[in-house]
């Protein structure tokens, strides 16, 4: 990979392992890189330590989404879905489990996999992309079994409310959407550019991050990111981030935020914006927390760079893992 | 004793040689009744009846005294105030005279070299309270080293962080004893305390972390098995530690443990790259009220020596809660800002080599705007902090100052002054002296002041006077537009000075201030200033005096020969005739029929008394006089002073003939 290719790299999307001492990034050109986060922590880290461990392609495409289960990696790129075991790459074994292709309406274009959530209450892959539809793939049986249609435009993200089993989705038409996941139908439909406080026209009207806890959802893109009660379905607080929010989480009493701007913003639920912590990229598309690990408890931001930013300590960056 | 021997009837006995071991009893008898009486009676009486030299019954009674307090330590069932009380009598024996003024000092430097800590802070207590005693003159001389070096032995045995106190209360004490100046208590050359090492966990091996923990290996984890190549892994500690910061935060404390260290390049590199990240890390971590740390204390883990009192914790598992507590900042920060003002400062005692370099002084200069800021930006109370520690490190560049200027004593010699004071007089405002008097000449010091000041005292008058009567007459004013007016003249009308809107509006200004036609109604409309000062003109034209030939309007007539002809008719015309300026010839002649009878003229000519004081004095002759008075009424009248008004004063003076003379002429 030269200069000129490493300049031009941005990092997608990140999934840590299951035992939380593994990253796994996945870049612009269909790479995926598996760091080692325990050589990277520990006390006689060289620069050698902040390289991936295992570098493999993945997929033709970008790899926009990545996953983790209990002992799988999930990779989404253009159109397919490739599942790889983590302990096979842990052994540098890079031979993907499976690939499966949703059902697309034409064969011609194969649209992208923009994301991916995983329902552990049936087992179940949510992927939603650009064929305007979310398809649930069920991972016993290894077959799609439903589709859930209503987005006019493609899906950018997804989430998951577990307690009551639905799934969001928030897409380029500005819509989020809410589904029953038992029964594929659309139980919900939010726009939010038509709320006033929300609204950002300069800026557009897609839908770029969403999550939820259940009771509150975070959404944000053209929109300002805000704070939604799920219940009420109505906005309660607003962030004033300049540019659009691409990744957003619920991190103890904050919300983090990462978008246009080479910054993660610390937000507090009544809308401050708490701090910008800057870090090296210069706009952030992907923001993961390690939870899996105690030890290797970091947050990991990446963008447009080759450089995938480490906090340990969420106030200031400590280092950075490069592809 | 000898002298006992040769006899005691009476006779005056030859100064024998003194028996030491004698005198000593007796003077120890005599302190040991003193202390039960609890009186220096005995003692002087003792000493008064010896037989001695003064000296020596000094010296003897010192080791007296000594004697009795070794014996008191000795018994060791004699408590403080015994000693106490001793000392006391000692203090009184040198008032008295009688033992030499170090006796006290020696006595208490045994008492303390011999008591517990416990007794010695009662001792000390005692020490304290008689200050004055130790400062007044006949014990400060002979004292003071014993006391420093007393106190100085205290203090050796006194551990800092356990007796802080007493540490402290010997510390005052000895600043109250000498004076600021006192060379013994200065770190005169600015020496650093070199031996403040701040340890830290350079290396993995000296983890502070503990051994125990490397044992430990993770089980059932299938992952471990095939774990690529971490098989020295670090033991697993509960958060993850950023040892890349640890490190270089603590390296600085080196620095600023000896700052010569920075004038060398090498080191003053890794100086800047590590203060950099730090700063850096500070910049980005913003304090606030609200960040309360949600981690539970981890257990601390000391590095394993005695905790001295004013060392930093440096095991690194404090290294995330030490950077969210703004007190911690707080002090790193400083230690930045007296770094460099120990770097950038003048100090007498810094090798010559110690010199910094201009980008080492940018470099500094901006560092501390960037530290300034970040103790603002710390809670709470960030500002106040920040102008406190300015101020402070301020009052240290003045105490540095006075070091390298040789520490000269704050007591001012009082100087001698007996010069009696002058009593101071008043200076008096000029208006009080310029102008008062007769009208003698005011010198202003200056020929052209003087001058000018003389041509009119009081301003106002001056300002009042004809010659700056600006604002001119309406003939004067108007005359060229009259002319034009005139149709003889055939001026066309865009020609017409009316036309011109300058003039128009100073026109207009003068006919309010000067002409009765501006206030008059009139039903006629006048389509423009033109128009309307046309008028006006014509109105003027009629009324201005006619000797002038020029004004005159002729309503069609057109002779060229009208002017001449206007003018034969003017002179003939009476009216005309008293508008006419008075000539020479007329006042000579009105001169000599007045004589000496002008000065009742002068009176309703509105001459001044002074002007008439003038005029008397210019000459002596009365046609002189009567003639300057003339003059002089016509050089204030200008062009007012015209026979008319002449005659009429004439008239009103009594003087009718020659009025009447005046006009025939």
């Amino acid at each position: 990979m030269g200069p000129v290719e490493l300049l031009h790299m941005s990092v997608f999307s990140q999934s840590f392992s299951p035992c939380g001492r593994f990253l796994a990034a996945g870049n612009s050109y269909g790479e995926i890189a598996v760091f080692s986060l325990s050589a990277a922590l520990s006390p006689d880290a060289t620069a050698l330590s902040q390289k991936p461990v295992l570098t493999f392609t993945a997929h033709e495409g970008p790899v926009f989404s990545l996953l983790s289960t209990d002992c799988h990696l999930m990779s989404a790129g253009n159109g397919e879905i490739s599942c790889w075991s983590w302990s096979d790459l842990t052994k540098k074994n890079v031979k993907p489990l499976w690939t499966k292709r949703p059902n697309y309406k034409s064969s011609l274009e194969i649209p992208e996999i923009n994301a991916m959530v995983l329902n552990t209450r049936d087992n179940s892959l949510v992927v939603g992309g650009g064929d305007n539809n979310i398809h649930i793939l069920d991972l016993e049986h290894g077959i799609f079994k439903t589709v859930l249609q209503g987005h006019s435009d493609y899906v950018h993200c997804l989430s998951l409310r577990e307690r009551e089993a639905e799934i969001l989705s928030g897409g380029e038409d500005g819509a989020v959407r809410m589904w029953d996941s038992r029964t594929g139908q659309s139980v919900h439909c939010v726009e939010i550019y038509k709320y006033e406080s929300c609204a950002r026209p300069q800026y557009g009207k897609w839908i770029s991050c969403l999550t939820t806890d259940s009771d509150w959802m975070l959404c944000g893109g053209g929109p300002s990111l805000s704070l939604w009660h799920l219940r009420s379905l109505s906005p309660t607080s607003i962030f004033t981030l300049t540019g659009c929010q691409r990744q957003t989480s619920f991190y103890q009493d904050m919300i983090l935020a990462v978008g246009e701007g080479p910054s993660v913003a610390h937000c507090l639920l009544g809308g401050e914006v708490k701090a910008q912590i800057p870090c090296t990229p210069q706009s952030l598309n992907t923001l993961q927390l390690n939870t899996n690990s105690a030890e290797h408890r970091m947050l990991t931001v990446g963008g447009s760079s080759n450089h995938i930013d480490v906090f340990t300590n969420l106030s200031y960056r400590a280092f950075s893992l490069s592809f | 004793m000898l002298s006992s021997t040769s006899g005691c009837n009476g006779v005056k006995m030859s100064p024998s040689l003194f028996n030491f071991v004698d005198a000593k009893d007796k003077f120890t008898a005599s302190a040991r009744h003193a202390l039960d009486g609890k009186t220096s009676k005995p003692l002087i009486n003792a000493f008064n009846q010896f037989p001695g030299n003064e000296a020596e019954k000094k010296t003897t009674f010192d080791q007296a005294l000594r004697g009795v307090l070794g014996d008191q330590i000795v018994k060791q069932k004699a408590n403080c105030d015994e000693y106490l009380s001793l000392i006391y009598l000692s203090i009184d024996a040198v008032t008295e005279g009688i033992c030499s003024a170090t006796t006290p000092f020696l006595l208490l430097g045994d008492v303390l070299d011999c008591l517990p800590l416990d007794q010695c802070d009662k001792i000390f207590s005692f020490v304290e309270k008689n200050v004055s005693t130790w400062k007044s003159n006949s014990f400060y001389t002979a004292g003071k080293n014993y006391l420093l070096r007393m106190c100085n032995d205290l203090l050796r045995r006194l551990s800092k962080s356990q007796n802080t106190v007493f540490c402290g209360r010997i510390q005052l004490f000895l600043a109250r004893l000498f004076p600021l100046s006192e060379k013994s208590g200065l770190n005169l050359q600015s020496q650093f305390n070199l031996e403040n090492i701040t340890v830290f966990n350079k290396n993995e091996q000296e983890s502070t972390l503990g051994q125990k923990h490397t044992e430990e290996k993770e089980d059932g984890m299938e992952v471990e098995e095939g774990e690529m190549g971490e098989d020295d892994a670090p033991a697993p500690c509960s958060i993850p530690i950023d040892y890349n910061l640890y490190r270089k935060f603590w390296t600085l404390q080196d620095y600023f443990r000896n700052p010569v260290q920075c004038y060398d390049k090498f080191s003053w590199m890794t100086f800047l790259k590590f203060s950099e990240e730090t700063l850096a890390v500070f910049k980005s971590f913003k304090l606030d009220d609200m960040q309360a740390s949600k981690r539970k204390l981890e257990e601390l883990r000391a590095s394993g020596e005695d905790v001295y009192f004013a060392k930093f914790l440096t095991n690194e598992k404090l290294m995330d809660l030490q950077l969210s507590d703004s007190n911690f900042r707080r002090h790193i920060l400083l230690q930045y800002l007296i770094l460099f003002q120990y770097l950038k400062g003048q100090v007498k005692f810094k090798s010559s080599s110690c010199v910094l370099h201009d980008d080492q002084s940018v470099w500094i200069e901006e560092t501390s705007k960037l530290v300034y800021q970040l103790l603002k930006e710390i809670p709470p109370d960030g500002n106040k902090f920040a102008a406190m520690v300015q101020h402070i490190l301020n009052t240290e560049e003045n105490w540095n100052g006075w070091k390298n200027e040789g520490c000269p004593s704050f007591v001012k010699e009082r100087t001698v002054d007996d010069k009696p004071k002058r009593p101071t007089r008043k200076r008096q405002a000029p208006e009080d002296f310029l102008g008062k008097g007769p009208d003698s000449k005011i010198f202003m010091g200056n020929d052209e002041l003087t001058r000018l000041w003389n041509l009119n005292h009081d301003n106002m008058e001056a300002c009042k006077s004809d010659s700056r009567e600006f604002m001119p007459s309406l003939d004067e004013f108007f005359t060229e537009a009259i002319e034009q007016a005139d149709p003889a003249n055939m001026v066309e009308d865009e020609y017409k000075v009316v036309r011109n809107p300058n003039y128009g509006w100073r026109a207009l200004r003068l006919l309010s201030r000067r002409s009765p036609h501006f206030f008059q109604p009139t039903n006629q409309k006048f389509k423009s200033l033109a128009d309307y000062l046309d008028s006006m003109v014509s109105k003027l034209a009629k009324e201005l005096p006619k000797d002038i030939p020029s004004e005159e309007i002729k309503t069609g007539e057109e002779d060229d020969d009208d002017n001449g002809d206007n003018l034969l008719k003017d002179s003939n015309d009476s009216p005309s005739i008293q508008s006419k300026m008075v000539s020479n010839q007329q006042m000579d002649d009105i001169a000599a029929k007045l004589g000496a009878q002008w000065k009742t003229l002068a009176s309703h000519l509105e001459m001044k008394a002074a002007e008439m004081r003038e005029i008397e004095t210019d000459s002596e002759d009365v046609d002189m006089q009567a003639k300057l008075l003339l003059v002089a009424w016509q050089d204030r009248e200008g062009t007012q002073a015209n026979v008319e008004s002449l005659v009429a004063a004439l008239n009103a003076a009594g003087f009718s003939q020659i009025a009447d003379c005046l006009n025939e002429a």
